[in-house]
C-alpha cells in the first residue's frame, strides 16, 4: 500500500511537470516561482487537511463501532476529539425496535384551605401526545421527541431506583418534573405543590401468524409509580 | 492519499493543455500503468479541483431548507423548545455544558427578548445560507446556529438533528457555494459570460500577491475535497452501523421489527395505514430484511452502478418512513445526505433542463 502510494506520488510530479512548460509557453513571461515559504506554507496545510480528515474519520468510526481493543486503548483522545460536535449514535430503532408501549401520566397534590390534602386524578400525558400525532403529517420535537427522550434518560441515569445517584440523574430529575409540571399547568389552571409520575409499560402483542392473530399471551403491564416531587414556582 | 509534496503547480490551473497522460490511448496501456497513471491524476486533481461542487451546493440549500422549515414548523412551540420558558431550563443547560463542553448563543441570556431575537437571526442565516449569500461566512454562521439550537435542546434532538448538526459542521470547509447560489451569480456577472467555471481574472501581475492567491486557492480546493470525502465517509458510518447493530438485533433476524416500528403509537400518524402494513407479515418481513441489507451494503456499492439502484431504493424507504412514521425531518436529512453521491453530470443535466424550461434564459 505505502509502495503504491509513493508511486501515486511519483506519477503525480513526473504529471505535473509538463504543465509548467505548458503554462511557459502559453503565458510567455517568465514564470515566477512562488516564494519558498509560501510553497511551504501550503503544503504544511494541505496536509494537514488531509491528516486531519483521515483522523477523524477513523476517530467517528471508534466512537459509533461497539467497544473493541482499540476504542478502549484510545478511549481518552477518542473521546476529547468526538465530544461534543461530533457525538452521533445510529442505533436507529437497533437492535431492536421498542417491544413495548409507555403509558406516562401525572397527578398532582394540593393542601386545600381547610387544610386537607387533595390529589387529582390522573391525567395522561401520553395521550396528549398520542392525539397531537394522529393525523398530523409534520408532528412537533415536542409531541414525539420531548417526553419520549426524557423517560428514556430518566431511565438511563436511574434505573429501577428512584433516587438521583448522580449529578446527572438529578438534572433529569428535574427536567421529567418541570414537563410534567408545564404540561398538567397547562390544562388545569389550578395551583399545585407536589407532582407525582406513573409509568404503565405493555408489551405490544407479538405478530400475528399465519393460523391468525397470536393467543394474547397476557404479559401483565408493569405500573411504576414515581416518588411525589415537590414543585417550586419557577 | 497524496503527500503535501508539490501541490505548487496549480496556479493557472484551467487554462494549460491537459498533462500528456491523458492524451496516451489507453487501450495501450498495461493496466497497472493505468492505474497508477488514475492513482497520480486523481491526487493532482485533488489539488486542483474542487470535486461535486453541485451536490456541495445541493447539501448547502438542502440543509439550508431544512433548517429553515424545521425552526418555522417549531414556532409555535420555539419557547418550550429552545427558549427561557423550556422545563430544560436555561440553568440545567448551562449546568450541562460544563459537563459535555457544549455551548449554545442561547443560554448567554435568559431574557425572552434576546431569545427573539435570535430566533429571528437563525432565520435569516438560514435564509442566507440556502440562498449562497456570502457563503463562506453565512456557513460558519449557520453551523454557529444549528450547533446552538442543537445544545440548547440536546434531549430533545433526534438522529435528523444528529446528522444535520454533523453537515452543518462540515459544510463550513466546503466550497458549497460555487454554484446554484447568490455567490455564483455575481461571480458570472462580473467575469466573461462564457467563462463561468473560471475564477474572476486579475490582471497579471506576479509577486507575492499571486503566490499568495494560488496558495489559497489550493488550500481551499483540497480543503474542499476533504470535506466532501468526509461527508461521504460519514454517510457510509451512518448506514454501516444502522445496519449493522440491527443484525444484532433478535426482530431484524427473524422479520419481525417492522411490526414493533409501525405499532408505537408516537410513530403512527395514519393508524389505519400502519395497520394495514401490518396486516401483512410477509411485507413486514420483507421490508424488515430489505431495511438491514440496505444499510449494510451501502458503503459496498458506491463504486459500482449498482449505487443508483440502492441510493433509489433508500430514497423510497426514506419517503415511507417519513409518510408512515410522522418523521419528515429525519428522512429529509437522510435523503439529503444521500444527494452526495450523485454525480456532477447529473446536476448539470437538471440545471439545463431547467434552462430549457424557462426558455435559454440563464439561471438566477
Amino acid at each position: 500500500m505505502r509502495a503504491l502510494r509513493q508511486q501515486a506520488s511519483r506519477t503525480q510530479r513526473e504529471g505535473s511537470e509538463p504543465q509548467i512548460v505548458d503554462r511557459m509557453v502559453t503565458d510567455g513571461e517568465q514564470p515566477t516561482e512562488p516564494p519558498q515559504l509560501v510553497q511551504a506554507a501550503t503544503g504544511i496545510a494541505v496536509a494537514l487537511c488531509l491528516m486531519i480528515s483521515v483522523v477523524h474519520l477513523m476517530a467517528v468510526f471508534l466512537h459509533v463501532a461497539p467497544s473493541n481493543p482499540i476504542s478502549q486503548r484510545y478511549d481518552e483522545q477518542i473521546d476529547a476529539w468526538i465530544n461534543p460536535v461530533f457525538e452521533q449514535n445510529w442505533k436507529l430503532f437497533a437492535p431492536d425496535p421498542d417491544a413495548v408501549s409507555r403509558q406516562i401520566s401525572a397527578r398532582t397534590k394540593r393542601t386545600s384551605p381547610t387544610g386537607a390534602v387533595e390529589v387529582s386524578a390522573w391525567f395522561d400525558l401520553t395521550a396528549v401526545d398520542d392525539s397531537a400525532v394522529k393525523h398530523n403529517p409534520f408532528p412537533s420535537h415536542t409531541t414525539i421527541n420531548l417526553l419520549r427522550r426524557a423517560w428514556t434518560a430518566y431511565l438511563d441515569t436511574h434505573g429501577n431506583d428512584d433516587q438521583p445517584r448522580s449529578q446527572r440523574a438529578r438534572m433529569v430529575q428535574e427536567y421529567l418534573r418541570n414537563i410534567a409540571v408545564d404540561r398538567v399547568a397547562g390544562y388545569r389552571g389550578d395551583p399545585f405543590e407536589a407532582i407525582q409520575l406513573r409509568v404503565i409499560t405493555r408489551a405490544i402483542p407479538l405478530p400475528a401468524t399465519k393460523d391468525g392473530p397470536q393467543p394474547a399471551i397476557s404479559i401483565p403491564a408493569e405500573t411504576r409509580e414515581l416518588p411525589w416531587w415537590t414543585v417550586e414556582t419557577r | 492519499m497524496v503527500d503535501g509534496g508539490n501541490p505548487m503547480t496549480t496556479e493557472h490551473v484551467r487554462r494549460v493543455a491537459p498533462a500528456p497522460r491523458h492524451a496516451s490511448p489507453r487501450t495501450t496501456e498495461p493496466a497497472k500503468q493505468r492505474i497508477l497513471n488514475r492513482l497520480g491524476g486523481s491526487a493532482a486533481d485533488l489539488t486542483k479541483q474542487t470535486i461535486s461542487p453541485y451536490a456541495a451546493a445541493v447539501l448547502r440549500i438542502g440543509y439550508g431548507l431544512l433548517y429553515l422549515t424545521f425552526l418555522l414548523r417549531e414556532f409555535p412551540h420555539r419557547d418550550e423548545i429552545w427558549g427561557p420558558g423550556s422545563p430544560w431550563t436555561p440553568a440545567l443547560a448551562t449546568e450541562l455544558f460544563t459537563q459535555t463542553g457544549w455551548n449554545s448563543i442561547l443560554t448567554l441570556s435568559d431574557s425572552r427578548a434576546y431569545f427573539e431575537v435570535c430566533y429571528g437571526a437563525a432565520l435569516v442565516i438560514c435564509a442566507l445560507f440556502l440562498l449562497g449569500w456570502r457563503t463562506r461566512a453565512t456557513s460558519i454562521l449557520f453551523a454557529v446556529v444549528v450547533a446552538s439550537f442543537h445544545a440548547r435542546a440536546i434531549y430533545m434532538t433526534d438522529g435528523g438533528d444528529n446528522l444535520t448538526l454533523l453537515m452543518a459542521v462540515y459544510l463550513m470547509f466546503t466550497a458549497c457555494g460555487r454554484r446554484w447560489s447568490l455567490d455564483a451569480r455575481r461571480s458570472r456577472l462580473r467575469a466573461v459570460p462564457d467563462n463561468v467555471d473560471a475564477p474572476p481574472e486579475t490582471p497579471a501581475t506576479s509577486g507575492p500577491y499571486q503566490s499568495l492567491r494560488a496558495a489559497r486557492q489550493t488550500v481551499t480546493t483540497v480543503m474542499h475535497n476533504c470535506a466532501m470525502f468526509v461527508i461521504a465517509a460519514q454517510v457510509c458510518i451512518v448506514y454501516g452501523a444502522a445496519g449493522l447493530y440491527k443484525v444484532q438485533g433478535g426482530t431484524w433476524g427473524n422479520g419481525t421489527a417492522l411490526h414493533y416500528v409501525v405499532n408505537n403509537s408516537l410513530f403512527r400518524p395514519w393508524p389505519a395505514l400502519s395497520a394495514m402494513v401490518d396486516s401483512y407479515p410477509i411485507l413486514v418481513a420483507a421490508v424488515s430484511y430489505l431495511t438491514v441489507l440496505l444499510q449494510v451494503a451501502f458503503p459496498f456499492v458506491l463504486f459500482s452502478r449498482l449505487k443508483y439502484v440502492v441510493l433509489a431504493m433508500l430514497m423510497g424507504m426514506h419517503l415511507s418512513i417519513a409518510v408512515l412514521m410522522g418523521l419528515p425531518l429525519f428522512s429529509g436529512a437522510m435523503i439529503i445526505a444521500d444527494a452526495v453521491f450523485l454525480p456532477d453530470r447529473f446536476y448539470r443535466f437538471l440545471e439545463q433542463a431547467w434552462r430549457r424550461a424557462r426558455g435559454g434564459s440563464p439561471l438566477p
